[in-house]
């Protein structure tokens, strides 16, 4: 019974982190035959077209048969169905009240920011484009030292994330920025372009990306350019599957890196899977 | 000539080669076993982003091959 809990949860969760803000409603659940060497798949199927699935086992749904008893593939469909309902409006529930509670601290953190700016103005500074260490010490009679202080490190915090973030949004690839010498960086994107088809080397300068196909499934996978948590595994609909996250060692330039991806997935995919973190 | 590409720091460095040179190619071997060695895995590069091969032993007729450092996962 967990299990199958357990299964649809997983599948729900994927509709919920996709579709931060636009949830979609959840329209139907199909199960899927053996077919060959493949396993039977359980679809989940929303109204916005998105859909999911994850391989079952018979053993798994013993317990919800019998629970449900449900001992035919239309009325375990309808109890899985219902039984998704209860779950997603639980998991949908939890969602928004976590977006709320992000869109609160955010609020909290811009309130508490702004009010500093405007005793910083109050005073005729311009607190926030000034480094910290030339803040000049509160005058006398203000609020007390440590209170300062503590106002102090917190702004200096508080911009130290608004860079970090507008650097990382600058490179566009999340937690990863470039390294080595401007000429090391041209070097390596020289290098990965030389060894590029031109299929891949027109849409990594149109997008930032290409896709490759694994040497030993054919599944595609899309390198991003980056260094970490670049790679995606796409479905035969060109939707994210999954990422994957493995880079040579040595600190290499972007282009290096994602040259030795490319190869590394090309000719022995297994390999590299085995290393790489899966997110 | 043939190139050995060994992806570094500063991009790649680069040795060339001549296969007709008995000397220049037992320095080649010697660098790919001791960078195999290593742990690079050495990958004999294809002709217009084509995959290429993988390759465990010395072949001084690749015209580039490529090291790869040691993969790890982030």
């Amino acid at each position: 019974m967990e299990q199958v809990r357990g299964i649809l949860r997983d599948l729900l969760r994927r509709a919920l982190s996709e579709h931060a803000r636009n949830v979609p409603a959840l329209a139907d659940i199909t199960i899927e035959p053996a077919a060959g060497r493949l396993e039977p798949r359980l679809w989940v199927h929303f109204t916005n077209g998105y859909r999911a699935w994850a391989p079952v086992r018979a053993q798994d749904f013993y317990a919800f048969c019998e629970r449900y008893l449900a001992w035919d593939l239309p009325s375990l469909r309808h109890a899985l169905l219902q039984e998704s309902h209860e779950i997603y409006a639980r998991m949908c529930a939890e969602h928004w009240a976590e977006l709320a509670r992000v869109r609160e601290r955010r609020g909290m953190a811009a309130a508490l920011l702004d009010r500093f700016r405007r005793r910083a103005d109050g005073r005729g500074r311009v607190f926030a484009r000034r480094p910290s260490a030339e803040l000049d010490p509160p005058p006398l009679g203000d609020a007390p030292p440590r209170r300062q202080e503590t106002q102090r490190r917190l702004l200096e915090w508080w911009t130290q994330q608004r860079h970090e973030y507008a650097r990382n949004a600058f490179y566009g690839q999340g937690l990863t920025a470039e390294v080595g010498s401007k000429r090391a960086q041209e070097r390596g994107i020289q290098l990965l372009k030389e060894h590029l088809a031109p299929v891949q080397r027109q849409q990594y300068e149109k997008h930032g990306y290409f896709d490759v196909v694994g040497g030993k499934t054919g599944k595609r996978y899309r390198i991003r350019h980056g260094r970490q948590m670049n790679i995606e595994q796409l479905d035969r609909n060109g939707r994210r599957v999954c990422g994957w996250c493995f880079y040579p060692q040595g600190n290499l330039v972007a282009g290096d890196v994602m040259l030795a991806q490319k190869l590394a997935i090309e000719l022995f995919e297994a390999d590299a899977l085995r290393i790489a973190n899966r997110f | 000539m043939a190139t050995q590409i060994v992806m570094d720091r500063t991009g790649d460095t680069r040795h060339e080669f001549d296969v007709a040179d008995s000397n220049a190619v037992a320095l080649a071997e010697e660098r790919f076993r001791q960078l195999t060695g290593k742990g690079f895995r050495a990958v004999a590069l294809g002709r217009d982003g084509k995959p290429g091969n993988l390759i465990n032993k010395f072949d001084p007729n690749v015209e580039q091959t490529l090291f790869i450092p040691q993969l790890q996962g982030g």
